[in-house]
């Protein structure tokens, strides 16, 4: 039925946790933020978890920094910042850091 | 003019959210502690077997060019294709984009208005910026621009001869106003030449501003 690639749960997260994009094009500004996101959607394709597993830990990492859209804050971690502690947590719950 | 009620306090999620990350924020110190936490985590599960960097590369590839403005391109290659799924998409484009596996619409309808010889379709959002950004992506800047929203009703030839796109005295002009509760989307005109072109090939020819409508699309 559907011969797309991307998934919407992690192409079209609807609040701030949403992916950023300018002009609908992925922003990112350093190629680690490439990685980070690239290793958080292959080990869910790979089923290792849930991506609503790991969204709850991108939505609770953004609202411990106390930022929203209405309250843009440059001073806080950036997003792929959030994406990465996520990414940690999910992983250690998961086991998957474990030696 | 597409008649419409338009909500007027614009206090509802009808906009793509605005996105507070989209400048860097760290410095070039701090930017290569990052590289360094994310290559070690890499190089963990690379040598755990977990995942290959060919796996990563790939992730890459396809988010960046899938999503997006590439989304409605898929619609619109689909519907130059397959008569069927066209007749669905002019009937009911909510359920006809949603068979392709877009969503993320907050309750509006779509709606594809379809480009011909002698009709061309343009989009706008007079009252603000109502876009269907999860076919479209986030909308472009002039979009959102008070010059574009007003002059593109009162003079849609003139605004859209300054995209770069002149009509014939024979063409009719209908300009379509988006709101809360309905986005359009246009559906172009399949160009000559293209009869042997796949659908991925097609859908990498449809633009973003085609789609709007103040393009057309040329090989």
């Amino acid at each position: 039925m559907t011969d797309r690639l991307a998934k919407p749960a992690v192409a079209e997260m609807p609040g701030i946790e949403g992916l950023p994009r300018k002009s609908g094009e992925l922003v990112f500004h350093g190629d680690w933020e490439r990685r980070a996101f690239a290793l958080a959607v292959a080990l869910c394709e790979q089923g290792h978890y849930d991506w609503d597993e790991f969204r709850a830990y991108l939505i609770a990492s953004i609202a411990a920094a106390g930022e929203s859209p209405a309250a843009p804050n440059p001073a806080a971690p950036g997003y792929y910042e959030h994406w990465l502690a996520s990414l940690e947590r999910t992983l250690t719950a998961k086991g998957l850091l474990a030696p | 003019m597409a008649d419409h009620e338009h909500d007027r306090d614009h206090g509802h999620a009808h906009t793509a959210p605005p996105n507070p990350y989209l400048e860097p924020r760290r410095s070039a110190a701090e930017t290569q502690a990052l590289e360094a936490r994310v290559a070690k985590l890499e190089q963990l599960l690379i040598d755990k077997g977990i995942v290959s960097r060919a796996t990563l590369d790939h992730i890459v590839a396809v988010y960046e060019n899938d999503i997006g403005p590439m989304n409605g391109a898929r619609v619109v290659a689909r519907a130059w294709l397959d008569a069927d799924y066209k007749q669905r998409l002019l009937h009911d484009a909510t359920a006809a984009i949603a068979e392709l596996g877009f969503s993320g619409l907050q309750g509006e309808h779509m709606v594809v208005v379809e480009n011909s010889a002698q009709v061309h379709n343009v989009v706008v959002c007079t009252l603000c910026s109502c876009y269907p950004w999860p076919v479209l992506g986030l909308p472009p800047a002039w979009y959102k621009s008070p010059p574009y929203r007003s002059r593109i009703v009162i003079d849609p030839r003139g605004v859209l001869a300054e995209f770069g796109l002149t009509l014939g005295e024979d063409v009719e002009v209908r300009v379509w106003d988006s709101s809360a509760e309905i986005r359009y989307l246009v559906l172009p005109e399949r160009p000559a030449g293209t009869e042997r072109l796949s659908e991925a090939e097609l859908a990498a020819l449809v633009t973003r501003d085609a789609m709007i409508g103040v393009a057309k699309i040329s090989l």
